[in-house]
């Protein structure tokens, strides 16, 4: 999935200029959230029985397949993407099935918040791909918790992704 | 409907564009910052459409099928705060409607069997869906994202909708 540049950041690469710097931005931000999600998937996937750790896993690919589609769209911007962090707090403690079900609801609203930032971006291409991304993330975690939210995305107070133990 | 809701966003376009000429014929320089008007009026007007249309099929599916209660009433909640959040973003407020109530004709073929009214209910989701998502590029950031979040809600109701058909 990596080499994959999306038309896309193709496109955005070729518009240039100053709108370049909040694409970067919010790809970053993006990318930083999918980062997150694909630890926490992990994290998630240990408290987990075999069927649902398969839905986990299922879900934790299309994490990292995200991830390396932002990465490359960064790279054709000529921005070096932000690394991952070597660990990161979980938003509560994650015991147990229910609580990593929580946890795999929160990531997905989480990623969701930090695509609606591509929407807000001025370049159509990536604002239905943000739509599409952030309905992925809300569909996922309709899967998990089995109701749905109705702003996800928008609804969550803390709009920071789960944050890093400690600086490496 | 149509005709009121055409006759408001006429209304709200006036309301923007009048003092603009105001402040062109004055060269009023401190004007300058008014919001821009126009398409993402239509936009919105059209959200807020989808939304009402929603409502009246929740009502009458409710009507004609009351034991999917349960199933129904978190969605059409849900629908109701889309159209909240959609009226409160109009420059001219929409007049307070009455809540739509089914139509007789609409009432009258109540016997649907259960996964006829669930199937139609899940096309009209995702019909909602991907309406609001080709619109994106006319509306300004904000607006984008809220349309975006409310397409991801509705896709996920499809989800919802259709499990619980293919479960009845």
């Amino acid at each position: 999935m990596t080499g994959g540049t999306s038309s896309a950041g193709t496109q955005s690469a070729s518009t240039g200029s100053a709108s370049t710097g909040q694409v970067a931005a919010a790809l970053q931000s993006a990318l930083a959230a999918e980062n997150a999600a694909v630890y926490g998937y992990g994290v998630a996937g240990g408290q987990l029985g075999a069927t649902a750790r398969k839905l986990a896993l299922q879900d934790w690919t299309a994490h990292e397949m995200a991830r390396d589609r932002l990465q490359a769209m960064l790279t054709s911007l000529g921005v070096k993407p932000v690394a991952a962090q070597a660990a990161y707090q979980m938003p509560f403690p994650v015991h147990g099935t229910r609580a990593a079900i929580s946890l795999a609801g929160y990531l997905e609203n989480q990623v969701a918040a930090a695509y609606l930032g591509v929407v807000a971006l001025d370049d159509p291409r990536l604002r239905a791909w943000g739509a599409g991304q952030a309905q992925a993330c809300a569909l996922r975690a309709t899967t998990w918790l089995g109701r749905t939210a109705a702003f996800p995305g928008l609804t969550s107070g803390s709009a920071t992704a789960a944050r890093p133990t400690a600086s490496p | 409907m149509r005709a009121d809701l055409t006759r408001r966003s006429v209304l709200a376009a006036t309301a923007m564009t009048v003092p603009l000429v105001a402040a062109g014929c004055k060269g009023v320089g401190g004007l300058g910052t008014l919001p821009k008007a126009a398409p993402d009026v239509a936009v919105l007007h059209h959200a807020i459409a989808t939304e009402q249309a929603l409502i009246t099929r929740y009502h009458a599916a409710l009507a004609g099928s009351p034991g999917l209660a349960g199933t129904l009433g978190p969605l059409l909640a849900q629908h109701r705060e889309h159209l909240a959040r959609l009226t409160s973003m109009l420059i001219v407020p929409a007049t307070p409607r009455p809540t739509p109530r089914p139509s007789p004709t609409a009432t009258a073929g109540a016997a649907r069997p259960r996964a006829a009214t669930l199937a139609a209910l899940e096309a009209a989701e995702t019909d909602a869906a991907s309406s609001l998502v080709r619109r994106l590029a006319l509306a300004p950031p904000a607006l984008a994202q809220l349309l975006a979040s409310i397409a991801a809600s509705e896709a996920s109701h499809a989800l919802l909708l259709r499990r619980d058909g293919a479960a009845g």
